[in-house]
């Protein structure tokens, strides 16, 4: 058994709907109530405009928008087209700093 | 709002916003408005009071992009908006949860209202002045070079003998055809300092128009104010004996004499720091022309011809982390003083270097040192500030940007370190690489506020779009040996040529030996004044050296590639 989560009821949540929290949600849940997804997204945020990718996405951004015509381009399809590649091209270390901080969070969370 | 400025044109509304507006008015907005929460670093999300985690109404996931219905305040991930639409007719309209954004779900795309963005940046209580508190915060930081007078000659005769080689190799071009106002200034003992800051200043456009137009008369001076020292009078006088066209080396003696009564804390035969030189001059013509000029400082600015010319406006955002009020302050400045970039080599940081395409992380640039400069600075938790959204002691992020431009932008590099470990000062020699033509736009106030909030639509204020951005190098004072000894050469640049000023020799030299140079301070001017400033002498002779000339995009083209 996993320790129930105290949060709030959804007013209206349909009764398939209501089961047991999975993990990740869990996880999730935690780090929103404290606060630290918020400094996590900032974290990141900040490395990633160091290390030059947002500069990178912006450019395919560009581009793209080039190709098609400004006026024929949604954000939606912006996204589409970068979600792969910047998914992809996000810097190894990066990665491996924001799980350190997640593990470190979890661990003090548990306690 | 934004009209006059082209570059921030607001979209037009699709036709659900318009709508949508048309049917509930700002409603919808308001009500949202108390959910809005304002993060450190500009950001703004919707809080979901009642639910905890919001999550999507049809499928009860909580990953990806969420928005809120404006209308029925359910929330739908981005796979279920257009369900949402369609189930319910007219709500088309949604704000994603986190980043406070508006967004129509029929066109699956970002919608733009300055209405709605009003609603957001008034979640920012932005723009409240106080009063100028840094005021002179970097003079500490500002260093006098000291050294034994021996010494400094013996230097001095080193340099002369280099100089002299100098000389004999490149005396060879017709002295003759040289710019008017290119006159050597002999050194007085260890005042290499004051020349090089001289030269620049005897060459800064508006500054020399000025003198030259008799805007300050010194025997009118003289005569109306007895035999009382005026520094203005004394650059009057220098401004005529070198514009005279003789060429001999020039002494300013009387000059050094009325600066040393001006500022007597720095009178003496040691070397001086030619950054607080060039301070306490425009401080000494500030003082005399503001009593004679009866004080019209209540329309605002100094109309003192220093200010005039080189005074600009800094702006200082304080947020604080916990409540994300920002307070603003706005401080005169006549020189932006920027530290040496050396990110890039601090161990700590190797990682995660700024890395921009176009340039060789390795080097240090001019550009770099300004995005140092107006970049956001956690202050340390020693430096707590107290924030008066939450009556108390806060940790908080500064931000510096440029309000106002002068005409002449005096950049002065920190070369000069004080280490906190070892006590000392230690002079950087780090090579800095900078651009002959310059374009403050990402500087100003309003392209970092406008950064700061990300895509929104709300005018900052004095968001201009006449002002001018672009500017261009007319010198540039080198400093050359040690902390406690050296020696300053200034570079000047007119009509595209570059000339050597080093006290008493002038020579003109290839931009390669202006680029490589050890910069310490530069001066720019607004890129008008400089073309026009360039018309006027054109009607000198022309040196039969034309093969130097280059045009100045491509030089720094050049320089980026």
């Amino acid at each position: 058994m996993r320790p129930s989560v105290n949060r709030p009821p959804t007013p209206d949540v349909q009764e398939n709907q209501e089961k047991e929290p999975t993990l990740q949600e869990t996880i999730n849940i935690k780090l929103i109530e404290s606060g630290e997804k918020e400094r996590l997204m900032e974290l990141l945020r900040e490395r990633l405009v160091e290390c030059g990718w947002k500069d990178e996405m912006k450019a395919i951004c560009r581009a793209f928008i080039k190709k098609k015509g400004r006026n024929n381009v949604t954000v939606d399809d912006l996204v589409h087209v970068i979600t792969p590649k910047g998914r992809a091209s996000v810097p190894d270390s990066i990665k491996a700093e924001l799980l350190q901080r997640i593990r470190k969070f979890l661990v003090s969370a548990a306690l | 709002m934004s009209l006059r400025n082209p570059s921030y044109t607001n979209p037009k509304p699709c036709k659900h916003l318009e709508d949508y507006k048309l049917r509930h008015g700002l409603s919808g907005y308001k009500s949202i408005q108390r959910h809005l929460k304002a993060t450190p670093h500009g950001r703004t999300s919707v809080e979901m009071l009642n639910t905890g985690v919001p999550r999507c109404n049809s499928c009860n996931g909580f990953q990806g992009r969420l928005y809120l219905c404006l209308i029925c305040n359910s929330v739908s991930c981005l796979d279920h908006t257009l369900l949402h639409t369609q189930s319910e007719d007219g709500h088309d309209l949604a704000v994603d949860i986190e980043r406070a954004e508006l967004y129509c779900c029929v066109c699956c795309d970002q919608v733009y209202d300055p209405d709605f963005d009003k609603v957001v940046m008034s979640k920012h209580n932005m723009g409240v002045p106080r009063d100028d508190k840094h005021g002179d915060e970097s003079i500490g930081e500002r260093l006098v070079k000291r050294r034994r007078l021996g010494l400094g000659v013996a230097e001095e005769l080193v340099d002369l003998k280099k100089s002299k080689q100098l000389v004999s190799m490149r005396d060879r071009r017709d002295k003759s055809c040289y710019p008017l106002g290119l006159r050597g200034l002999n050194n007085l003992g260890s005042t290499c300092f004051m020349n090089s800051v001289l030269q620049a200043l005897l060459h800064a456009p508006p500054f020399r128009n000025y003198f030259l137009s008799e805007g300050h008369n010194h025997e009118a001076c003289r005569r109306r104010s007895g035999d009382r020292l005026c520094l203005s009078c004394d650059i009057d006088v220098v401004f005529s004996a070198v514009f005279s066209g003789d060429r001999a080396p020039y002494s300013p003696a009387h000059f050094l004499y009325s600066w040393w009564q001006h500022s007597a804390n720095l009178a003496s035969y040691e070397q001086q720091d030619a950054h607080e030189f060039f301070i306490s001059v425009l401080d000494g013509i500030h003082e005399k022309e503001d009593k004679s000029r009866n004080r019209n400082r209540d329309s605002g600015d100094c109309q003192c011809i220093a200010h005039r010319v080189f005074s600009g406006l800094l702006r200082s955002d304080v947020t604080c982390m916990t409540c994300g009020s920002t307070s603003t302050t706005y401080d005169p400045c006549v020189d932006i003083s920027v530290d040496l970039d050396t990110s890039n080599f601090s161990p700590t940081d190797t990682v995660n270097k700024r890395s921009k395409p176009n340039e060789n992380s390795s080097i240090s640039t001019l550009l770099g040192c300004l995005d140092l400069f107006t970049r956001q600075e956690k202050l340390g938790s020693e430096q707590k500030l107290f924030c008066e959204t939450c009556q108390e002691m806060r940790d908080s992020v500064k931000q510096m940007s440029i309000r106002r431009l002068p005409l002449v932008l005096c950049l002065h590099i920190k070369r000069f370190e004080h280490s906190a470990v070892r006590k000392t000062w230690r002079k950087i020699d780090r090579y800095l690489q900078f651009p002959f033509s310059l374009d403050m736009t990402p500087y100003l106030s309003s392209s970092i506020v406008r950064n700061r909030f990300g895509n929104r639509i709300f005018s900052v204020e004095g968001d201009e779009s006449d002002i001018n951005t672009d500017f261009e190098i007319f010198a540039v004072v080198t400093h050359s040996g040690t902390l406690e000894s050296g020696h300053y050469v200034t570079y000047l640049r007119l009509r595209n040529r570059w000339y050597k000023c080093d006290d008493a020799w002038i020579t003109e030299v290839d931009e390669e030996i202006v680029r490589a140079s050890q910069c310490y301070m530069m001066f720019y001017v607004q890129k008008m004044l400089y073309q026009k400033a360039d018309e006027d002498l054109s009607s000198l002779p022309l040196s039969p050296r034309r093969d130097a000339y280059l045009p100045i995009a491509s030089c720094c083209e050049r320089l980026f590639k």
